[in-house]
């Protein structure tokens, strides 16, 4: 028998259907990967699981008993733990006091026993083989990855059956994510069940046995692993086939829309100098600290520089927000949801705050039938699923409130477009969407600054790469002539000592 | 079936908290004015409803500056030190300094424009937190306003007191020799503020970056600049309502203000703006400033003593706070 039965499972916020009667099942003691684009329904699935969420519809059973959680609490004493990316730890408190949290162990006079907290702390710790670390020492103190362990350790100390992990890997390196690795299958070989939430569909390959794929709220397949590809993963994330994933590039214009000489922020970037011509993909390469996304920064003014020059279109440019929209920069940032959307504004408003100069008058007043034409415009041409131009962002799945970013982005007509890391945390069908955009924006004489850590896309979309180290470029290539070996050489340092020898 | 039912009472059960959450006070203030109406003999008379809307302008006037400020995501607990500075301010220019009441009434309303642009520079350029900078300030204000005045009470002799000319923002009546001069002003006010925020891109602005400072500036906003902005229009209208207030009571004192500061922030709160900034309706804000004076009215009608009045009042900000943060709560 199974272990979770899913039937029928609904549940619709305003304007979006988020799951549509999603039925399937999770076997006892497997790792079952959940996967599917931004807006698949999968945060909505997992948060019904957890409690923090109310179905509208659908049952639910949990070992053969009905499972309706009413608030996480219920969720955690009927054995299902929740872990999502952003931990829910005291930092001040030490490892045991934050794993026993709720559940501390008393002395006969009803004081905390300390040493007997410790202990099991201590016991929890080397079955999550992270032994190294002491139960006294306070968890604002370690890694993201051991919060992690401390997290999963929360989750053993309330007999946890089955264990939800949404993204658990998105900020953690290569070695705490094996480590991880390794923890998943030793509690799986003790009997727990996972919900693997993840995007990186390597990761599943490497983890999964079962392998549960969501779109547009709808259940599209439940396969073991051993019968999937990669190929057929994305294809039933998507909704279609795979033909070529990079388009076709065009050719970049003569002229200069961008010519940046020797600018340097205080110890982040150091004479940078480059060009950047109308039709270009330029990709910046880099490994992180290497001042790449600082680089974007430094352009739209979001850092200052204490040297050098830039022009635009051969008009001098000091950068700030501001001036870089009134000289048709745009500008996306890293982090969407941080920096990129007004959560509460409507999606209207989102749009338009770029250009208020624009359409406000000598009075201060504002022409709302400009601004509704302009949002209407970009509404359409992005294909933003929204009911209305009035609703909230915070209404609109993941996918389209960063389209709402983009839009504002577009909608101040820009010659220049700075992305910094575009496909980071999206899907791979939406990853297709955004290469094709790129292509689109080029063609119509746009030029991209490609600011990005993933250099097979840095290939398949740009013409010429620059490579930073140090807050330096170190290196212009020819895309067509490079290879991800020699961006990588060049990114570590590797390669004038490889040249010299 | 029972899928559809849930998802009825489910919706139904949300949207009913939520509005409860919204609109509460509105409930709340409907009953009070019942009650009062069965229980008194004058709550529900003409008069009593101007005594109540021409104490409410004070209020409600300042409440539209920590309104936008709060908007910001910011707080400003000066005003109420304003009301007394800039009170101070013109008595003492009027009466002892012979100022004629324009000049007297302008230098009132710089004093509180320039004390919104010292917290906002505090604020915006030494990136002090703003409740820490305008406590501070408040201090500061009060000092000035004690060394100005020694103490003592500033008032005109009688038949002859210059602050007489001011008295028509408090006492006459327009329209037919019917509403008082501070209603109209009150809700003049607030037809401007409403305006202000919802047709004028300084609106928006002040939205967008109560919203999101950081999308604000990556949109162009000089986000530093509207904060400013927004602290010398909060300082302006508190100075605004010292004037009025020293046309109401005919006299200054330095501490003239001082039992302002809790009804002007309870306003705003009890009227659904959200502490965190970017949401909040400055007609619910003006509704909840009126609600509030009708309370202290209500006990004093009722026979209540003061005592009494000032627990209501703390209970009723707590049940303000509380219902600020039902709103947030998603369920």
């Amino acid at each position: 028998m199974s272990f979770v039965t899913i039937e029928h499972l609904s549940k619709a916020y305003p304007g979006v259907q988020a799951l549509a009667g999603v039925s399937f099942e999770i076997q006892r003691g497997q790792v079952h990967a959940l996967v599917g684009e931004n807006g698949a329904g999968k945060s909505t699935l997992i948060n019904i699981l957890a409690g923090a969420v109310r179905r509208d519809a659908g049952n639910i059973t949990l070992d053969g008993q009905p499972y309706n959680p009413q608030t996480p609490r219920d969720a955690l004493q009927s054995g299902v733990t929740t872990i999502y990316q952003l931990f829910n730890l005291l930092p001040d408190r030490s490892i045991a006091h934050n794993m026993l949290l709720g559940r501390e162990i008393r002395s006969s006079l009803g004081l905390l026993d300390l040493g007997a907290m410790e202990a099991e702390t201590a016991r929890i710790l080397q079955r999550l083989q992270a032994g190294h670390l002491s139960p006294r020492q306070p968890v604002g103190s370690l890694k993201v990855g051991e919060k992690q362990i401390v997290e999963i350790g929360k989750a053993l100390v309330n007999d946890s059956r089955l264990l939800i992990l949404d993204e658990p890997t998105s900020a953690l390196n290569r070695v705490e994510t094996e480590a991880l690795f390794d923890i998943i299958l030793s509690l799986k070989a003790q009997g727990v069940t996972f919900l693997y939430v993840s995007h990186r569909l390597n990761e599943i390959f490497q983890l999964a046995d079962t392998v549960t794929v969501l779109r547009d709220g709808a259940h599209i397949s439940t396969n073991p692993l051993a019968s999937v590809t990669y190929d057929s993963l994305v294809e039933d994330m998507i909704g279609r086939k795979l033909s070529s994933v990079y388009p076709q590039r065009g050719t970049p214009a003569q002229d200069v829309v961008m010519d940046v000489k020797g600018i340097a922020v205080k110890g982040l970037l150091h004479d940078i100098s480059f060009t950047l011509h109308r039709g270009e993909v330029l990709a910046v390469a880099g490994l992180s600290g290497s001042g790449k996304t600082e680089l974007g920064k430094a352009l739209f003014g979001d850092l200052r520089t204490s040297q050098g020059t830039i022009t635009v279109d051969g008009r001098p440019y000091r950068p700030a927000p501001w001036k870089a929209i009134a000289n048709r920069v745009g500008y996306l940032p890293e982090d969407r949801k941080a920096e990129g959307i007004f959560q509460e504004l409507s999606v209207r408003r989102n749009i338009s705050l770029a250009v208020l100069p624009a359409i406000t008058n000598r009075l201060g007043f504002l022409n709302l039938k400009r601004e509704r034409e302009l949002a209407t415009q970009q509404i359409d041409s992005l294909a933003i699923k929204t009911p209305t131009m009035e609703q909230q962002v915070l209404n609109l799945s993941g996918g389209n409130q960063q389209k709402v970013a983009l839009a504002r982005c577009l909608v101040i007509d820009p010659e220049i477009l700075v992305f910094v890391e575009p496909t980071q945390g999206i899907d791979v069908g939406v990853k297709f969407e955004v290469y094709q955009f790129i292509a689109d924006q080029v063609a119509r004489g746009r030029a991209v600054l490609l600011i990005s850590s993933e250099i097979p896309e840095l290939l398949g979309l740009s013409h010429r790469v620059l490579v930073m180290r140090d807050g330096r470029i170190v290196a212009t290539l020819e895309t067509a002539t490079t290879s991800q070996e020699e961006i990588l050489r060049h990114a570590v340092g590797v390669a004038t000592q490889s040249q010299t020898s | 079936m029972t899928g559809l039912s849930t998802t009825m009472s489910g919706s139904g059960q949300r949207r009913i908290m939520h509005s409860l959450a919204e609109y509460g006070f509105v409930v709340m203030f409907f009953l009070w004015a019942v009650y009062l109406t069965l229980a008194t003999d004058n709550f529900a008379t003409t008069d009593n409803i101007f005594t109540i809307l021409r104490q409410a302008a004070i209020i409600g006037i300042t409440a539209i500056g920590a309104h936008f400020v709060i908007l910001m995501g910011d707080m400003d607990l000066s005003a109420a030190a304003v009301i007394s500075l800039s009170g101070v301010v013109m008595g003492e220019a009027m009466v002892n300094q012979g100022f004629a009441p324009i000049p007297a009434a302008l230098a009132a309303l710089v004093v509180g424009a320039l004390v919104g642009l010292a917290n906002g520079l505090i604020v915006t350029q030494l990136r002090i937190n703003a409740i820490i900078t305008t406590l501070g300030t408040s201090s500061i204000l009060s000092g000035i306003a004690f060394t100005i005045t020694q103490g003592k009470t500033i008032y005109g002799e009688r038949g002859n007191d210059p602050i007489d000319k001011i008295e028509f923002l408090s006492r006459n009546r327009v329209l037919g020799d019917w509403v008082p001069v501070p209603v109209i002003i009150l809700f003049a006010c607030y037809i401007i503020a409403f305006i202000v925020l919802r047709y004028t891109a300084y609106g928006a602005r002040v939205y967008a970056v109560g919203n999101n400072e950081r999308a604000a500036w990556l949109s162009g906003i000089k986000v530093d600049r509207i904060r400013i902005a927004t602290f010398v229009v909060a300082g302006a209208l508190a100075g605004f309502a010292g004037i009025m207030q020293v046309a109401r009571q005919g006299t200054a004192t330095a501490g003239m203000g001082a039992d302002f500061l809790f009804p002007i922030l309870t306003a705003v709160v009890l009227g659904g703006a959200s502490l965190r900034g970017g949401r909040g309706k400055v007609f619910s804000t003006l509704v909840a400033a009126i609600f509030l004076t009708s309370i202290n009215n209500g006990m004093v009608l009722l026979g209540i003593d003061i005592y009494t009045q000032n627990i209501v009042s703390g209970v009723i900000l707590v049940v303000a706070l509380s219902m600020d943060r039902l709103r947030t709560l998603r369920l």
